[in-house]
This record gives C-alpha cells, sequence and structure tokens, in this order.
C-alpha cells in the first residue's frame, strides 16, 4: 500500500476524501445559517457557531415567502416528470420493441434535438410562450422540461425495455391483450424500476433548472426555489446566514431524494450516459 | 407460402403503430424545440430601427451579424466561454478521475461514499455558485480564513479578472466532478479483476497497471463523460451568474449570460438571437462530434 498505510486505513481515508468533498459546502452552509450576523464578521472566522440561533430559519420563512417558492418547483417538477415519463415510455417502447425503419436515426435525432443549447432555446421560447400569453404559467416551464429530460428518460427505459423477453409479450397478446394493452399491463409494470429512475432523473433536472425559470417567470409569487434563493440576496449586501438558511431549507428535499433513492439513481445516471 | 403473405401488412401495421406511439414526443420536440429554432433563425434577420422606434421589428438582413462581428464585449464573452471549457473539461476530468479511484475501493459502508458523490450532482448549479461565493468572500469566507491561518495575504477573489475566474472554475469543477466520477466509476466496474491479477502475477506496479490497464479500458466511458462534459460548458451560465454576475466589468461573462442579458434586460430582441443563432451553430459542431462518435462505435460494436 502506498506510505505503508494499512488496506483498511488507504480504504477509510479515500471515502473520508470523497465524502468530504461531497458534503462539506452543505456542512459548511449548515453551520453558517446557524450563525448571528455578528458573530459572522469576526476575525477570524469562527468555525462552529458559538451561540447557535434557528433565527435566520424564521426569517427564511418571512422574508421570502419560500414556501411558495418550493410548491412552484413541486408543481412544475411533478407534471413535467408526468408528461415527460409518459411520452418517453411509448417513444422507448416504439424503438426498443416494433420493428421500426431507421430506428437508430430516430434515437440520434432524439438525442441531438435535445441537446440543443437551453440559451438558443431560451430566446425564441421567451418570445412564443409570450405570444401565447404564458409566461408566468405553470405551462411554461413544464413543457420545455418534459423536453429537457425526454433523451435521459428514453434511454434509460429502452434499456429496461430491451430486457423484457419477447415470449412475455406475445403471451400477453395471445391472452387477448393489444400491443398497446400489452405495454401497459407486461412491460411497464415488469420496467417498473426503469420508469422510476427516469422519474427521478426528470424531477432532480426539473427541479435544479435555472435559466428557463429565471425567463418564463418574473412574476415573484411564480418564481421557483432555484430562482427565488437569489432573492435573498440585497442590493449590495449579502446576509450569508439568511442565505445560508434559505439554502439548506432549499436543498432539504433534493437531499431526501437521492438518500432514499441512491442506488437507482446512480444506476440511472450511468445507463443514461454510458449507454448514450 | 402464407408467412410471406403475412409479414408484409404485420409490418406496415406496427410501422404505423411505431408511428403513433412517437407522435408525442415528435409534437412536443416540434412545439418546444424545432420552431423555436426556426424562428431563431428568422428573428436574428430583424431589428428594430432606433431612428424609427414606431414601426416596431423591420427585416434588416445579415446586419446583427455584422454587429455581432464587430462587437468586442461578444468575441470577450466568447472568449471566457472557451477558456471555461479549456480549464475546466480537463479539469473536471482529472478531478473526477481521482474521485472515481478512491470511490471504487472495497468500502464495507457504501452510502457516505454514493452520497458523496450524488450531493454535488443534484445541488442546482445556482446553488453551488452561491455556496462558493460565499467560500471566496474577501473578508468572511472561508477560502481566505484558511489562507489566512496559513500565513498567506487574503486574496480579492472576485473583484480581480484572473482571481475571479480561478474561482468560478473551481466552483464548476466542484460541482460537475462528482457526475463525471460517477460515470467513470461505472466504466471501472467493468473492467475484470482477473487483468489486475494477471498483471501482478506478471510483477506490474500499481501505475503499470493503472496505465496498461485501467486507462485504456476506461477510455470510451472517459470519451463519453468528456464530450456530456464539453456540451454543458458550452451552455455555462448559472454559476459566474450567482458567484459575480459576469463582472468584475465584464471579465467573467459567458456567452449565454451575454445572451441572456442582450434578450432581456437590454430587450434587443433581433440581436440577441443573432448570438443565439452562433452559439447554436457552435454547440451543433460538439454535438455532431458526439453522434459521430456514438454511431461509429455503435456500428463497431454490430460488427463484431
Amino acid at each position: 500500500m502506498p506510505f505503508g498505510l494499512s488496506r483498511r486505513a488507504t480504504v477509510w481515508i479515500a471515502g473520508l476524501i470523497v465524502a468530504t468533498n461531497g458534503f462539506f459546502p452543505a456542512i459548511w452552509i449548515l453551520l453558517t445559517s446557524l450563525k448571528t450576523e455578528t458573530e459572522l464578521i469576526r476575525s477570524p472566522i469562527t468555525w462552529l457557531p458559538e451561540a447557535a440561533t434557528l433565527h435566520n430559519y424564521a426569517t427564511a420563512f418571512t422574508a421570502q415567502p419560500i414556501l411558495r417558492f418550493m410548491w412552484n418547483s413541486f408543481v412544475v417538477a411533478s407534471l413535467s416528470t408526468i408528461l415527460c415519463v409518459l411520452v418517453s415510455a411509448l417513444a422507448a417502447y416504439a424503438l426498443t420493441r416494433l420493428r421500426m425503419p431507421h430506428r437508430n436515426l430516430i434515437m440520434s435525432v432524439l438525442l441531438a434535438v435535445a441537446m440543443f443549447p437551453l440559451i438558443a432555446l431560451m430566446v425564441p421560447l421567451f418570445k412564443v410562450m409570450r405570444e401565447l400569453g404564458l409566461l408566468n404559467t405553470y405551462l411554461a416551464l413544464i413543457l420545455p422540461y418534459a423536453v429537457l429530460s425526454l433523451p435521459v428518460c428514453t434511454l434509460v427505459m429502452a434499456s429496461f425495455f430491451q430486457d423484457i423477453p419477447p415470449d412475455l409479450e406475445a403471451a400477453a397478446m395471445v391472452d387477448g391483450c393489444t400491443r398497446v394493452g400489452a405495454l401497459f399491463r407486461v412491460i411497464i409494470p415488469l420496467s417498473a424500476p426503469g420508469v422510476f429512475t427516469a422519474a427521478i432523473l426528470a424531477f432532480v433536472n426539473a427541479w435544479d433548472e435555472f435559466l428557463l425559470a429565471l425567463t418564463m417567470m418574473n412574476r415573484v409569487n411564480m418564481r421557483t426555489l432555484s430562482v427565488g434563493i437569489t432573492l435573498y440576496q440585497g442590493e449590495f449586501a449579502f446576509p450569508w446566514p439568511l442565505i445560508s438558511a434559505a439554502l439548506i431549507i432549499a436543498i432539504v428535499p433534493i437531499c431526501i431524494i437521492i438518500a432514499v433513492f441512491q442506488e437507482r439513481v446512480v444506476g440511472g445516471l450511468t445507463q443514461g450516459g454510458v449507454k448514450g | 407460402m402464407t408467412e410471406t403473405a403475412i409479414q408484409p401488412k404485420k409490418d406496415l401495421s406496427e410501422r404505423a403503430l411505431g408511428a403513433l406511439l412517437l407522435a408525442p414526443a415528435a409534437l412536443l420536440l416540434l412545439v418546444i424545440v424545432v420552431y423555436p429554432i426556426a424562428t431563431l433563425f428568422w428573428n436574428s434577420l430583424h431589428g428594430v430601427d432606433n431612428a424609427n422606434v414606431a414601426a416596431g421589428e423591420q427585416f434588416v438582413g445579415l446586419k446583427n451579424y455584422v454587429t455581432a462581428f464587430e462587437d468586442d464585449r461578444f468575441w470577450g464573452s466568447a472568449w471566457h466561454t472557451i477558456l471555461y471549457i479549456v480549464v475546466t473539461v480537463p479539469g473536471s476530468l482529472l478531478v473526477g478521475l481521482g474521485l472515481a479511484l478512491l470511490a471504487n475501493m472495497p468500502f464495507k459502508v457504501k452510502w457516505p461514499v454514493r452520497l458523496g458523490l450524488l450531493l454535488p450532482w443534484a445541488l442546482p448549479l445556482v446553488f453551488a455558485g452561491l455556496i462558493f461565493r460565499w467560500f471566496f468572500e474577501y473578508r468572511t469566507g472561508v477560502v481566505n480564513d484558511t489562507l489566512m491561518r496559513l500565513g498567506f495575504e487574503p486574496l480579492s477573489w472576485l473583484s480581480d479578472p484572473d482571481l475571479a475566474f480561478t474561482a468560478i472554475s473551481i466552483a464548476i469543477i466542484w460541482k460537475s466532478s462528482s457526475f463525471m466520477a460517477l460515470m467513470l466509476l461505472a466504466g471501472l466496474q467493468t473492467i475484470p479483476k482477473s487483468l489486475y491479477e494477471a498483471a501482478e502475477v506478471d510483477g506490474a506496479s500499481k501505475w503499470q497497471q493503472f496505465v496498461e490497464i485501467t486507462l485504456p479500458m476506461l477510455r470510451p466511458a472517459i470519451f463519453v463523460a468528456l464530450i456530456f462534459r464539453t456540451i454543458t460548458a458550452i451552455q455555462t451560465f448559472d454559476i459566474p451568474y450567482a458567484m459575480t454576475g459576469g463582472g468584475p466589468g465584464d471579465s467573467t461573462e459567458t456567452l449565454a449570460m451575454y445572451i441572456h442579458k442582450t434578450t432581456l434586460d437590454f430587450l434587443d430582441f433581433g440581436y440577441g438571437s443573432a448570438l443565439a443563432a452562433l452559439m447554436f451553430v457552435l454547440s451543433m459542431a460538439a454535438t455532431s462530434g458526439y453522434l459521430k462518435y456514438t454511431r461509429r462505435s455503435s456500428g463497431r460494436a454490430g460488427e463484431d
């Protein structure tokens, strides 16, 4: 082992480095959120809060409508997820289980279209949404977000659909199922983990998006969480303990999702990436 | 006989069903991507004449593109975008590879490492930007505090152009390297253990094993990860937006930020569209490179 460390120690140190790299920013924000403004400006800075206070959290809820931001994010993310999963399940089925001409070409076009830079899309999409009167409505984000996750969801579900033996589907059809019936009664239930993984990825993508959310929603009570958090800063002042408290409130839902579904998320990410 | 007679008919209905099932996806892409992109190019040929604002948007031909080529701020922001690509793509590959190698150790308890890689990925980019802005604060940030404890002078990270670029790059690398690591980790786990055992028998050192086995076997995963990262790096927006807002001056402004400002702050739709169209062409070049690679590799898999 390098540096004469025992194998156990090496493994421990490796784990510690990876975990610290991932968690340190969140931990630092958590510590900041418990400090007072006066403690913050002391030099040298304190690491652990001397007199921990929840005051910043109370302020975070009143200074901006953070629960409203969260609700907006939740509505937009869940509805776009449902739409995306539904649409990409149908597409993935057509591309994997049916004998379609130009399958690979269609798949490539699907991927290429979805790799368009969001900023190039944002400029004309803003105009389209304005003309349709959809600015400051949930629909203005739900539709683009469904497209945003379309490729990764299609890829993840396609790889699950592929592994289902064709006999099962054939048997269902002999029993009187139509093809579409077989899709909903056999294929989708059997690939539930894949559908679920796709849904989590789509949800997190939508929850995190910033540029379109910033552009399409300019009314404060329609802002999503990712944009809403930036409203805590003043024109010149950055009340870091307050911003930190708001950040902690905002990342709790994401942390719960990745903690509960960690294996699925890792599986889905690498599948979408490696197979793509 | 009957089989050949039935086959074409069955094929047709399968085709029709396939088209039907692909229709929702096609419709969504048409409305949200294809139509707006088409209008993007059309809009980029229009502009408002400052001498005659009441006339509204007029057809101006390629005038917006000519303006772009003479616009220093456009070239500046394009240059910054390229710098971010050149620095953060290899940067997050190296850090990501390091994290993947560390995360590939035989841990008894797996979740702290897995969550340590997932959290940076799941965090919104703009949150990462805000957090790193706080880290790099001059008086109260943890970075300058650490520098001072080690006996160095504090640095004015966010008000010096070069240092601001460095700080933003560090934030981008931190945010993107964990996704890199997850993809590379999946690649690492497909390498057969027997290869290392054989190398061990032949007396190869750890470093030789890394160079001769790990890196070549990881090449496809590295390539895919690099392409993904490049495509996102072209669009860099959230982190510099949150950390410096493009400043000091315009020194850390990216192309995406300039387009956003032109369109939504300066409300110059024609010019913003022209800039976006130029950016679109830039990133399509990257995407087509990616598609060419996947097409080639899947073709090769088919031949084998």
